[in-house]
């Protein structure tokens, strides 16, 4: 059955046209506001969490308290360091168990010359059984004499390094410059989780590592790659019970992969939320204009509404008749938003991002009817009011305006 | 009481509050219209025949006294079986014919149709009503401001009749036709009176008062003739 207030719904856009069209472009723009900073938020997280994603079986331990330096350091070494100390690397060893590998790691940030160009990097100490464990040498060989080093994939690449180059480390001005033979290049590893990025970094031995800045034994951080994903909480628990005995001062911080990315998609989501807030005011704008429109129609209809209600048109037939104009305004808006959107936040976010892989993602495209239901909700509850008014003038004044 | 009434006005007033002060629109009226009567409602401006059409029309109450239509006190009723009332019971004539402007004349008079049985007309009463008012058939899909005035109004009564009313209220329903249509649309409503309706007409033109069985002047919110 076809509706007669729906009718005489589709016959009052089209006899006010234009002022629809105008109504609607605002909830276009408020949809297409919505999905596509919602789209561009999404693919961002989607992206960074794909990026983080490798070292997920890796737990990170780094101390929290502040030791003093080893004596014998060729840096200041009264000065205070952090570190991991041997006793409690001995701790994570018993508590993490025997199928997890344990990566004691040291680092630190240096200069050096590579032929007559300077630079600086950081330097990974580390014991070469331990790099096979979570490093790909992608090029060359492992660390095999005191003065091999491998390099990160972009700093091979950035001084165009090969095999068998020479690196000297320190400043200019030290009286002793040691310096490193290229072994092996890494394969590139993205930023990582495990907070061993070594795509821009030097990694050499423990053993040189500790002959050249000191303090052997207190490691910067253990990371603890566990054989099974599922008993990371199991292990994180055991080796706080073990090393953090005193609850309100904790020796160490123990992080896995998913709590550090719960902490940067969540400062991301943030950043989502804000940008659809903006999406969300130009939908009030739209709401706004929806609203005047609505007005101006019941407005302009009075003596019409009399007449319906005159003639014993019930009050809700003559509500709904109304609602039923801010449905067609809103689903003419939705629908040509929900098209601008797919067109815009697709090129928005290939724009943005640089790839469109994750655009297509129930989590992304979903902003698409998202926005599209909330520009439509808007425009009913815009209606509401007016749709409200209409239905309860008086007929008889009603009948009187001319 | 041998005979019910179709319509008992029992010591009716309606007062409106105004700034200036309270104004007595209709004041103690007592009336009773029987199923059948052609009455016509003479007066001056300001005498209370409007307000007694909004009574008769049920689109409002009255202040104190009470009012029955078909057996029904309209104020002790809900605010929705009055506008069923208003469908079902009366048709409403218009000085101004009030046609709707979205819809052709042929929807104009299939309107108070869809209203009572909620979907659109398939038994083709629209068409015959139309036809009986002596509207051109070649006319049916065009809107109301593509017609003549004198077309509107037969629209206007197909529209009123269409549900079968009792009750015909006609507000100078010749007010805005020339003579020559004006004693058509008289003869349409005569016509109606013999097939049984009962007919009430407010007019200032003594010559359409003629056509009535009875003639009640008001002045001041009383009846005075």
């Amino acid at each position: 059955m076809k509706d007669i207030f729906f009718d005489l719904s589709v016959r009052s856009v089209r006899l006010n046209l234009m002022r629809s069209i105008l109504a609607s472009i605002g909830i276009v723009i408020g949809v297409v506001a919505i999905s596509s900073m919602g789209m561009l938020g999404t693919n961002m997280q989607l992206q960074v969490k794909d990026q983080l994603s490798a070292g997920a079986d890796t737990i990170v331990i780094t101390a929290d308290a502040v030791r003093m330096g080893p004596t014998g350091s060729s840096s200041s070494s009264s000065s205070s360091a952090t570190g991991i100390t041997k006793t409690q690397l001995n701790k994570i060893k018993l508590a993490a168990g025997l199928t997890s590998k344990l990566v004691p790691v040291y680092s630190t940030t240096t200069q050096f010359t590579l032929a007559s160009t300077p630079g600086r990097s950081t330097v990974y100490g580390l014991n070469p059984d331990d790099i096979t464990k979570f490093l790909t040498i992608s090029n060359g060989t492992n660390i095999g004499g005191i003065n091999d080093a491998l390099v990160g994939a972009t700093f091979a690449t950035n001084f165009d390094l090969k095999i068998g180059n020479r690196i000297r480390i320190g400043q200019d001005t030290d009286t002793s410059r040691p310096v490193l033979r290229i072994v092996g290049i890494l394969a590139a590893r993205g930023m990582s989780s495990d907070n061993v990025n070594t795509d821009n970094a030097i990694i050499v031995s423990d053993d040189w590592y500790t002959n050249q800045y000191g303090g052997k034994d207190i490691y910067k951080q253990v990371n603890v790659i566990v054989k099974d994903i599922n008993t990371i909480p199991d292990v994180k628990t055991a080796i706080d019970t073990k090393l953090n005995t005193d609850q309100k001062k904790p020796a160490v911080r123990i992080s896995d992969a998913s709590s550090r990315l719960s902490g940067i998609t969540s400062s991301l989501s943030s950043i989502t939320t804000f940008i659809l807030a903006i999406g969300g005011i130009s939908l009030l704008v739209a709401a706004t204009s929806i609203f005047n429109v609505m007005m101006m129609s019941v407005n302009e209809r009075i003596q019409e509404i009399g007449i319906l209600l005159s003639i014993g048109t019930e009050k809700g037939e003559v509500r709904r008749m109304f609602l039923y104009e801010a449905v067609i305004l809103g689903i003419l808006g939705a629908s040509i938003g929900g098209i601008s959107s797919l067109i815009i936040g697709y090129s928005v976010v290939s724009y943005m991002i640089g790839t469109t892989k994750y655009f297509f993602l129930p989590e992304s495209i979903m902003y698409i009817p998202m926005g599209m239901a909330i520009g439509l909700l808007v425009c009913i509850l815009s209606g509401l009011y007016p749709a409200w008014k209409a239905s309860n003038m008086d007929p008889i004044d009603a009948l009187r305006s001319e | 009481m041998i005979n019910t009434p179709l319509i008992r006005f029992a010591d009716v007033s309606k007062v409106y509050h105004l700034e200036s002060g309270d104004f007595t629109a209709l004041d103690h009226i007592s009336l009773d219209i029987q199923d059948n009567e052609f009455i016509a409602i003479m007066g001056p401006s300001g005498s209370g025949k409007s307000t007694m059409m909004n009574q008769l029309g049920i689109l409002d109450v009255p202040t104190s006294g009470e009012l029955f239509i078909s057996g029904r006190d309209v104020a002790k009723i809900t605010a929705l079986e009055r506008t069923h009332m208003r469908r079902d019971t009366i048709g409403y004539i218009f000085q101004n014919f009030y046609l709707i402007p979205l819809l052709s004349a042929y929807e104009n008079v299939e309107y108070p149709l869809i209203l009572k049985y909620k979907k659109r007309d398939e038994s083709g009463k629209a068409t015959a009503m139309l036809k009986a008012v002596g509207f051109d058939e070649a006319l049916s899909a065009h809107r109301p401001t593509q017609l003549s005035g004198g077309q509107q109004q037969r629209v206007a009564i197909a529209r009123a009749l269409v549900n079968d009313p009792k009750i015909l209220l006609c507000d100078e329903p010749t007010g805005n036709l020339d003579r020559k249509t004006g004693f058509q649309i008289m003869d349409i409503l005569c016509g109606l009176h013999s097939e049984g309706k009962t007919v009430i007409i407010v007019t200032h033109d003594p010559k359409i008062a003629e056509y009535a069985d009875r003639t009640i002047t008001l002045e001041d919110g009383r009846i005075a003739a």
